[in-house]
């Protein structure tokens, strides 16, 4: 038995000495995860971050079985999902894959239509569809006079936000998103991950996103899997992560600005007894430490 | 005179019924030969349109109105001829959002010869642009490699050596590194910060990462089609209402000095980068324990 990092008592994934190797015997082969075992809590939002090439996204595609490991093994409530590879299909509404830029994916002639698209090809009644189609749109803050607009005449903010509502209009058990803020402004990065966290809080449904963003990651995820070198560097909770800030600037990821401060400023001799990173933490943190009220706008 | 120069500016889009969309509204800017700008704004502000207006990239001048003068060619006026176009080509270059899409070769130090051969630029001066260009971006050792293969933040430096060949003036960044991961944006903006403090080209960048903004000699904030703010990143970020009321936040570490300053915490400033701020904390501290 493998050493599941970040182990669970039920996961809602597990993967054990999972290894893929891409291009096997050729010149090019890569091996972009190498023995991982790990554990995806139930009902958590769990943000798995790493470089470019960390073998994130690689690992993102098995949990759905878009690809089968090389090696190893991918648990979904405790069963192999390539138990029955024919029956690999149907993992796919169990566990949905929201890609990069998934605005470029939308087809139908409204936006109501292009969510409920997912429900239909479900097989559920047109009243089942109509409700979980209102409710993926509330979610993401789609207001209900789009939905009768073409999705090509919206921002593209709003575009993201009808692909993710379609997937999550399928409610599968495992919402997976690849970098779904990417290109966005400010506002727009904020709407997307409230509207995910909501989703994860109001249905109870486990929830993994991707993002280079440590900020996000920070603020919005109760679990975190930070990926290095095809390898799972360090999971866990969002304080036991962040607890290790140098380890992370180690492997050359972006840390949380408020971090870096609290970083800087423990070498001044300023130190707090928690680890800081969002601005809501550390302001309480620093308003305690020079003694003033606490309060305000975070 | 100054390099770019703004009067009045609107432009519209026109809509598929043939309504006329207000992108920018009335815009006054000047930029000066040398300055470092950065031009901010939410997704839909205007800020690129803004951008491929000052190098006649956009498709349609119908809605334009008002003057840009590049280097005293108005590139609104009626009267521009074919000669004007091409030294506005030679004097501005863009570098625009998506990697994938401005690589045309199929090697790279081809890729980066495509615009100069196309001004007609001869060898063996050509030879040496292009090595030059490359050097400048540190992708020298990638010359014969093939663009497809390497990282986001390398394509985009390829498609930086590729303008600068062209020995632009001006650098117009449009969202260049929104697509990049961490390492691929810090990459391409050490370039562009070394492309304007060392070979003195102007630097026009379009982003919505208020760190890069915290770098540049100039804010510039567009909310609207209206310039909202413009001044030094302290001047700017000191208006945190207004830059969230446009849909941009303040970098972290710059909200929290300003929300400690608003609880009665004295500070002393700037408060652009983390290390600024933890000065200034530092010393807050040290003045509190001293009491």
């Amino acid at each position: 038995m493998a050493d599941i990092i970040h182990p669970a008592d039920n996961p809602k994934i597990r993967l054990l000495n999972v290894s893929y190797i891409y291009s096997k015997g050729t010149p090019f082969e890569m091996k972009a995860l190498d023995t991982v075992s790990l554990d995806i809590h139930a009902g958590k939002l769990t943000g798995i971050i790493g470089h470019t090439g960390s073998g994130k996204s690689t690992m993102v595609q098995l949990f759905n079985g878009l690809t089968s490991p090389t090696l190893g093994k991918v648990l979904l409530d405790g069963e192999d999902i390539w138990a029955k590879p024919k029956e690999i299909g149907k993992i796919r509404f169990r566990v949905g894959l929201v890609m990069q830029y998934p605005e470029y994916q939308l087809f139908e002639e409204t936006v109501a239509s292009d969510i409920a698209f997912g429900p239909k090809n479900m097989g559920l009644s047109k009243e089942e569809i109509d409700e979980r189609v209102a409710e993926a749109a509330s979610f993401v803050g789609l207001s209900p006079e789009l939905m009768d607009q073409s999705p090509f005449d919206l921002s593209g903010g709003q575009k993201r936000r009808v692909a993710i509502a379609g997937i999550m209009a399928m409610r599968p058990e495992v919402l997976v998103l690849d970098e779904p803020a990417a290109g966005l402004d400010p506002q727009g990065r904020r709407a997307i991950f409230s509207g995910i966290k909501a989703y994860n809080r109001l249905t109870g449904c486990t929830v993994i996103i991707v993002s280079h963003s440590m900020e996000d990651m920070a603020e919005f995820c109760d679990d975190v899997v930070v990926m290095a070198h095809s390898k799972v560097l360090m999971a866990g909770s969002r304080d036991e992560i962040f607890a290790h800030a140098d380890k992370l600037e180690s492997v050359g990821l972006d840390i949380p600005q408020i971090t870096r401060l609290s970083l800087m400023l423990a070498k001044e001799g300023i130190s707090f007894p928690e680890s800081l990173y969002t601005v809501g933490y550390a302001s309480d943190a620093f308003k305690a430490l020079f003694g003033l009220e606490k309060g305000g706008n975070a | 005179m100054p390099l770019i120069d703004i009067k009045n500016l609107s432009y519209a889009y026109r809509e598929e019924n043939g309504e006329p969309i207000p992108v920018l509204k009335n815009i006054h800017l000047s930029v000066e030969e040398g300055e470092y700008v950065v031009i901010l704004g939410h997704n839909g502000s205007g800020k690129s349109t803004l951008a491929k207006l000052m190098n006649m990239v956009v498709d349609d001048y119908e809605f334009a109105q008002g003057e840009i003068f590049v280097d005293g060619i108005n590139v609104l006026s009626e009267e521009i001829t074919d000669e004007d176009v091409l030294t506005l080509r030679k004097i501005v270059g863009m570098v625009f959002q998506n990697p994938d899409n401005q690589l045309v070769a199929t090697i790279v130090e081809e890729d980066v010869a495509f615009g100069p051969e196309n001004l007609g630029v001869p060898n063996p001066e050509l030879r040496e642009r292009v090595d030059r260009a490359l050097a400048t971006v540190g992708m020298s050792e990638y010359a014969h490699h093939e663009p497809h293969r390497l990282s986001g933040g390398q394509k985009q430096r390829v498609a930086i050596a590729g303008i600068i060949a062209m020995m632009p003036r001006v650098m117009i960044f449009d969202e260049s590194t929104a697509m990049l991961d961490p390492i691929g944006r810090r990459e391409v903006i050490d370039t562009l910060e070394m492309l304007n403090r060392e070979k003195g080209i102007t630097v026009l960048s379009i982003t919505h990462y208020m760190d890069e903004a915290a770098r540049a000699d100039r804010v510039i904030v567009l909310d609207d089609g209206k310039i909202l703010l413009d001044g030094t990143p302290a001047e700017v970020f000191a208006h945190g209402d207004t830059l969230r009321a446009a849909g941009l936040e303040l970098p972290q570490c710059t909200a929290l000095c300003y929300e400690l300053m608003a609880a009665g915490l004295e500070l002393e400033g700037p408060f652009n980068t983390p290390e600024q701020c933890a000065k200034a904390l530092a010393k807050a501290w040290r003045e509190k324990v001293v009491d």
